[in-house]
């Protein structure tokens, strides 16, 4: 009877072709849509080089200092290049700006000035150069000063007659000074820091709850006050609780090999990466199915709408967890994670979401349980519900 | 008048998917107006530092905060663990600052003290990394110089107050216009999943194989019955358009009213009626409303994404905006962009708007044309 | 005989609406039982209190003396429905669509086999096994629905208007069918609106109506009920008042009804009334086009017993 029941169940949900393309096909499209359209934003933010103007008027033709420091920021061979940068006069630099081939342009009148169109990051960094530069000419002016009153007090012999080898001798010094005082910071940030790896893993905790919808359309089909052939099936000599069960495993397999085809697509084929514990994730995907089936099967037996409402309700709501866990922009996942964590403690989406970032983003698996823990819980609280609508036999009305 | 008002009586009980779609474009659109002022004063890019300091706030160590304080966006994040590398990684902070126990003895005594950080290696994580280097390199010469905390942080301070000239020379209202191009891009996504969705169903019903029957031995001619119902879409579609024009003037105000606005209406209409007649070649296509529904829900995902509706057309890579030109979208969405760096309007500035508009206009032709030809067909073989 | 269901005090509440009203009835073994009634008279009712799909508010429902529960298997597995609303798998074609609802009764994969060639032979589907639902006609689907509902060759087989919407050919085969289960030990319960089918098939009816049993027995029983023996019309006469009162004066007779140059003379009882009446109008000088006796149907019966208002 329960394989009986398991094969034809099989056989209908694979035969109904609406419900494999939300499940199979659905998330796969989806997922290849994100791939295209989110490759890029990471590496668009990383710095690029910036095209920048110089004015070559006198004052920087004469202004070795600010040149050199130039020379270098756009020296093709320079590890810290900033800039792509064109001397060009100063109505050739406007012209540029205007037609946006360069972020800025750089003028030498008494002070330096910076002319841009807007504000914004490049025009940001231009400006901070430019600043910096002026710093430096301090501190060079500081460290002359403080050598030559040095030397002086030092070698009361030469008092008054600093020749020019020494003041450039001084000069190369600071340079030399502010060349040489590299610091070193201790960068300790983890590498995996993609976050639009959140779309994916929202993606598969979608296609993990799409699922549902198998497990709702198979129950649906035995319950009398459901469907027709639910009639029958109650007529028959068979426990209803055995054919639920080998219905819902038949979805629960059906859910199995869409989600692990959309993993295996997500893998290979947009290059998702899932951290380094593939057993972690694997048995994260079982529970997802899991989760997901659960809820499916709770709304067949709680809701007495029909079909069509219930994939409705299993579609908005997934939909919304998914919202909710950053599949629209992550920033609302983090945003409700800050602020209403209480809400994202329940949403299925979210454990499914958040159990993968703690795989692919912390070495530790405390919080990886807890989310573990916490699909268990909202699995069993649904199968738990369903089991008490499903004790009750009969109907007050089919 | 019958057919007229049968179409507006089924499009009533089609309008959630509408109502949906224009709650999503709503949020979407608000959610983008963060607050930053339009004036034309320059105003530096700052990054968002988390700094955590285990040494006392004193001295050379406060004047560190102090001054990465006054560069950037200082966010307050609790030490644990959690919380600051989920920071990170949702970019709520992009460069974290960690200073350790005894920092300003250690660095006073030359022990070179060295500072944690964690950064997200976007632009903002370099500008900030650039501050920090810039003031610990300074401090550092310094040191050479005097061992004096106060006088060394006097030297620091007056070496770092620089602040040099930025002009801005172009006068574009660039945050509002970005604003409504947002808006219009995502408008995109209403038109193709809600519009397209609700007028491809409405069609459907119509041409419903038992329905067209009886239509067809009805006294009404079938001609006139026809062009009733195009004339019922469109009016739906020119309702539906003036309801998101205004409900834009709603949202971004005083922006719309300009020429650039202006360009806004028209290449939203145009799209619309482009729209349209893909509703008309689906529910030619397709029979099933079932299988209008996924139809209709990836070219709209799939416009959208590929596009640039979601996200901004710089950041897609090259390839992918080679594959949407076949999009009518991509046209559409395209001119927003365009209308965006609008400032001069003269035949030269707009020629690029008007072949995108001609393009759309192109599209849609070829989608009657197609439709025709199917409608043809599908005649012969009754 | 032996009384195999055995329905008492059956009532069910719908908020205040009383669909079943202190219900009692047997059915024996081997009869075909009519349940007769109009629309929303509760007919589907009984029959799903009787299946245990329904909750009931007072009442008992005995199946071989044993109370009726929805884990009674050893009864449910004797049981058949054949349902009004057509309840297959649009997913499966013919043959896996038997093969699944007979497998909720049958597990021994061979004995199943042989069910199902039997029941598609008995329904006539042997060139359609491999089609789908969506693919055959209104007939076949109805075909289809029945042998669904038989293949486990149940004892007890509840028919819920098994007929409705099938051309003449399909419906013929159909009753065919329904006598051959009863040739081979079935009980039926039939519910339909053709008095007709009634009349040919059912050995026993009852007729519902507002959840009440209003009448119950034999097809001539039921017919004796009513007082009607003989009913004759008469087309093409005229005839003026006398005359009217003297044809009123006949033996035997019931009712009278003059309308439109037709008249309509109900008997009681009696013999010959169609003959004497004859001869009266040939005495009398009248002339008129057409004349005919019916015997009552079960449909006079169905609507002087149920009134002609419209139901629903």
């Amino acid at each position: 009877m329960f394989y009986h029941n398991f094969k034809y169940t099989l056989k209908r949900l694979l035969k109904d072709k609406m419900l494999i393309f939300w499940t199979f096909a659905f998330p796969l499209i989806l997922g290849t849509f994100f791939k295209m359209a989110f490759s890029n934003i990471e590496e668009k933010e990383k710095l690029e080089l910036i095209n920048i103007a110089i004015v070559n008027n006198e004052e920087f033709e004469n202004n070795i200092y600010f040149k050199e420091v130039f020379k270098n920021l756009s020296n093709k061979n320079n590890k810290e290049r900033l800039f792509k940068t064109k001397y060009v006069s100063e109505s050739k630099a406007n012209i540029l700006l205007q037609k946006d081939k360069i972020s800025g342009y750089i003028v030498l009148k008494n002070t330096p000035k910076v002319v841009v169109i807007n504000n914004g990051i490049n025009e940001t960094i231009i400006k901070q150069v430019v600043d910096e530069i002026s710093s430096q000419e301090k501190i060079i002016k500081d460290i002359i000063n403080i050598e030559t009153s040095n030397y002086l007090n030092n070698d009361l012999f030469k008092k008054n007659s600093i020749s020019n080898d020494f003041s450039s001798s001084i000069y190369k010094k600071a340079l030399k000074t502010i060349e040489n005082s590299s610091i070193k910071l201790n960068d300790t940030s983890n590498k995996n820091l993609s976050y639009t790896m959140i779309e994916f893993y929202t993606l598969i905790a979608m296609g993990c709850l799409y699922g549902g919808i198998l497990g709702m359309v198979a129950i649906n089909q035995t319950l009398a006050n459901m469907s027709r052939s639910g009639k029958r099936v109650a007529i028959s000599p068979t426990s209803k609780l055995k054919l639920i069960l080998s219905s819902s495993i038949a979805s629960y397999l059906i859910q199995l090999i869409g989600v692990f085809l959309l993993f295996i697509y997500t893998i290979f084929i947009l290059k998702v990466d899932y951290g380094n514990n593939l057993f972690y994730v694997i048995f994260l995907i079982f529970l997802g199915c899991l989760a997901g089936l659960s809820q499916g099967v709770g709304v067949a037996t709680i809701s007495k709408s029909c079909e069509n409402t219930k994939t409705g309700i299993l579609i908005g709501t997934t939909m919304l967890g998914c919202f909710l866990s950053g599949m629209m922009g992550i920033t609302m996942k983090y945003i409700i994670d800050k602020n209403l964590p209480i809400i994202n403690m329940i949403n299925p989406a979210n454990m499914i979401t958040d159990a993968f970032y703690t795989l692919y983003y912390y070495n530790t698996p405390d919080r990886f349980y807890y989310n573990i823990i916490s699909l268990l819980i909202f699995s069993g609280i649904m199968i738990f519900i369903s089991v008490l609508s499903l004790r009750r036999k009969k109907y007050d009305s089919i | 008048m019958i057919v007229f008002k049968t179409y507006f009586k089924i499009l009533n009980k089609l309008k959630f998917p509408i109502i949906l779609y224009t709650s999503i474009l709503i949020f979407f659109s608000i959610f983008n107006m963060q607050t930053s002022d339009s004036s034309n004063n320059f105003i530096a890019t700052k990054a968002d530092v988390a700094i955590i300091n285990y040494d006392d706030y004193k001295g050379i160590t406060k004047n560190v905060i102090e001054f990465m304080k006054k560069n950037n966006n200082v966010i307050k994040i609790k030490d644990n663990n959690f919380n600051l590398e989920d920071a990170l990684f949702y970019r709520d902070v992009n460069f974290v600052i960690i200073i350790p126990k005894n920092f300003r003895k250690d660095f006073l005594d030359n022990k070179k003290p060295i500072i944690e950080i964690k950064k997200t290696g976007d632009y903002n994580a370099s500008l900030a990394e650039m501050y920090l280097n810039k003031y610990l390199k300074t401090a550092n010469i310094y040191l050479n110089v005097t061992k004096n905390e106060e006088e060394l942080i006097n030297y620091i301070e007056r070496s770092l107050s620089n602040n040099t000239k930025v002009e801005i020379i172009s006068k574009l209202d660039t945050i509002a216009l970005n604003r409504a191009s947002f808006y219009f891009n995502f408008l995109n996504y209403c038109i193709l999943a809600g519009f397209i969705y609700a007028i491809s169903l409405i069609i459907c019903s119509f041409k419903d194989e038992k329905i067209r029957k009886r239509t067809i031995v009805s006294s009404m001619n079938y001609k006139n019955y026809n062009l009733k119902l195009l004339f019922s879409n469109s009016i739906f579609a020119l309702i539906l358009w003036l309801f998101y024009v205004l409900l834009g003037f709603f949202i971004l105000g005083d922006v719309l009213i300009s020429i650039n606005g202006l360009l806004y209406f028209v290449n939203s209409f145009i799209f619309s009626i482009c729209a349209l007649s893909i509703a008309f070649l689906l529910s030619n296509l397709l029979s099933s409303k079932n299988a209008i529904n996924g139809i209709v829900n990836i070219i709209a995902l799939g416009s959208c994404f590929l596009c640039g509706a979601f996200v901004p057309m710089e950041l897609l890579p090259k390839t992918v905006l080679k594959i949407a030109h076949i999009l009518p979208s991509y046209w559409y969405i395209k001119n927003n962009e365009v209308i965006k760096t609008l400032d001069k309007f003269n035949f030269m500035s707009l020629k690029p708007i008007l072949i995108n508009l001609i393009i759309i206009l192109i599209f849609t032709i070829l989608f009657i044309i197609i439709t025709n030809i199917i409608a043809y067909k599908k005649r012969k073989i009754d | 005989m032996k009384s195999i269901i055995e329905v008492k005090n059956l009532t069910k509440e719908y908020r205040n609406l009383k669909a079943l009203n202190n219900l009692s009835f047997d059915i024996f073994e081997g009869e075909i039982l009519g349940l007769l009634g109009p629309n929303g008279s509760g007919k589907s009712t009984t029959i799903n209190c009787i299946l245990s799909l329904l909750n009931y508010n007072s009442g008992s429902i005995k199946i071989y003396n044993q109370e009726m529960q929805p884990d009674a298997y050893n009864i449910k597995k004797d049981i058949g429905v054949i349902f009004q609303d057509i309840a297959v798998f649009e997913e499966l074609n013919v043959y896996d669509n038997i093969d699944y609802f007979c497998g909720l009764y049958v597990k021994n994969k061979d004995e199943r086999k042989e069910l199902i060639k039997d029941t598609i032979k008995l329904v006539g589907l042997e060139d359609f096994i491999k089609f789908y639902p969506k693919q055959l006609s209104g007939g076949l689907l109805r075909r289809l629905n029945i042998a669904c509902g038989i293949a486990h060759k149940p004892k007890i087989i509840f028919l819920d208007e098994p007929t409705v919407a099938v051309d003449p050919q399909s419906r013929n085969n159909i009753l065919n069918g329904i006598k051959k289960l009863r040739k081979q030990g079935a009980t039926i319960i039939y519910t339909t609106h053709y008095m007709e089918e009634v009349e040919l098939l059912c050995d026993r009816v009852i007729i519902l109506d507002k959840g009440k049993i209003i009448a119950s027995g034999t097809c001539d029983e039921l017919k004796e009920l009513i007082n009607i023996e003989e009913k004759v019309t008469v087309e093409g006469i005229d005839i003026n008042k006398n005359l009217l009162k003297k044809i009123r004066d006949l033996k035997n007779l019931k009712n009278i009804n003059n309308h439109e140059k037709t008249l309509i003379i109900t008997y009681q009882k009696g013999k010959n009334n169609l003959i004497k009446l004859i001869d009266f109008l040939k005495q009398e000088n009248l002339p008129y086009s057409k004349i005919y006796s019916e015997r009552p149907t079960l449909n006079d019966v169905f609507l002087e017993l149920t009134g002609k208002d419209l139901r629903d």
